[in-house]
């Protein structure tokens, strides 16, 4: 009983060690190197001339024509991104195949001779359009109730289906 | 074991019965600034549900029965889900064809769209918590009270 005892404490400063070990790389809070959840990485593209007609607001040629290979929805015009050297934003035309408006689509950054094409996540749409389309200052109520009706719409009807099955199942009152 | 012949204790009663009306219209906060602040139909649910379940905790199980009838309970339930699933269906009305289903801003409460969709999801708010209250305090009854049993003995 006493060897029992004597392995159990070595268990457990050795567990609490290895514990200390995996805790000490774990950051204070989120990882700061993890990439940006804002924009999703698609392709490189050589510069060349492009920075001039992305300066202009067109959309260069051969832009084009990789995303068209790529079979994403093709941009119409381009924007710089306020208060940024060689950022560019790329706007959906409306009307498109999936988008009934003008959307923000690509995030287009010039780094030395390279291009790097960029797609904008949901969130941002939701951060920048969200209060401007609901009327509702809190973002996790306009997610839920409002982008989102019909996921809340499901979880209700669980939460009824769960009540009526515990009716079912046990208020049978002397039946059965 | 006859419920209606036991008594509790006078202290807890006593704060119990003057706590209950706080934490209800604290429930009703919570589900009424589900769009400004944090809270919302489930949350608020829950606590109007926990305020009654202390009520029924505190003071007998057949008084509280007095209170939140079953068939209120049921009646409540289902008219949540269907305020729910009737605000989708009038925006699909008033939406003329486009057939949009739970896109509040057609429902014609103000002349703004955007301020539309707002009250659209206050409204289906109270209709999640309506649901989520009856929904608690029915399977908090059907575990801790089994009537047919005590109707035999």
């Amino acid at each position: 009983m006493k060897r029992f005892k004597a392995t159990a404490l070595i268990l457990v400063i050795l567990l609490g060690g290895l514990f200390i070990y995996v805790a000490e790389d774990i950051p204070d809070f989120g990882d700061p190197n993890a990439p940006s959840i804002k924009s999703v990485k698609l392709f490189d593209l050589h510069s060349g001339p492009s920075e001039n007609i992305l300066n202009q607001g067109g959309v260069p040629g051969a832009l084009t024509s990789a995303l068209e290979k790529r079979k994403f929805p093709l941009p119409s015009r381009a924007e710089k991104v306020p208060g940024e050297e060689k950022q560019w934003n790329l706007f959906i035309p409306k009307n498109e195949a999936h988008y009934a408006n003008e959307e923000k689509y690509y995030w287009v950054v010039k780094e030395g001779e390279q291009l790097r094409i960029y797609r904008y996540a949901f969130v941002v749409r939701w951060f920048e359009k969200g209060l401007e389309e609901t009327a509702v200052p809190n973002m996790v109520t306009h997610g839920l109730a409002d982008y989102r009706g019909y996921d809340t719409l499901g979880e209700t009807v669980v939460i009824f289906t769960a009540g009526v099955s515990v009716i079912l199942l046990l208020r049978r009152r002397g039946r059965l | 074991m006859n419920p209606k012949k036991e008594k509790g204790s006078v202290v807890v009663q006593t704060v119990s019965r003057i706590m209950i009306p706080f934490i209800q219209l604290f429930a009703l906060y919570v589900i009424f600034h589900g769009s400004l602040g944090p809270g919302g139909g489930f949350q608020g649910g829950a606590v109007f549900a926990s305020s009654f379940i202390l009520y029924i905790v505190v003071f007998n199980i057949a008084r509280g029965e007095k209170r939140v009838p079953e068939s209120a309970n049921t009646a409540l339930s289902s008219a949540g889900l269907y305020i729910y699933g009737g605000v989708g269906l009038l925006s699909m009305i008033f939406s003329l064809g486009a057939a949009q289903y739970l896109n509040y801003g057609f429902i014609p409460f103000t002349s703004h769209f955007e301020e539309n969709r707002a009250l659209g999801i206050d409204l289906i708010e109270i209709g999640v918590g309506m649901t989520v209250m009856a929904i608690m305090i029915s399977i908090f009854f059907d575990l801790a009270w089994d009537k047919g049993k005590e109707k035999e003995e």
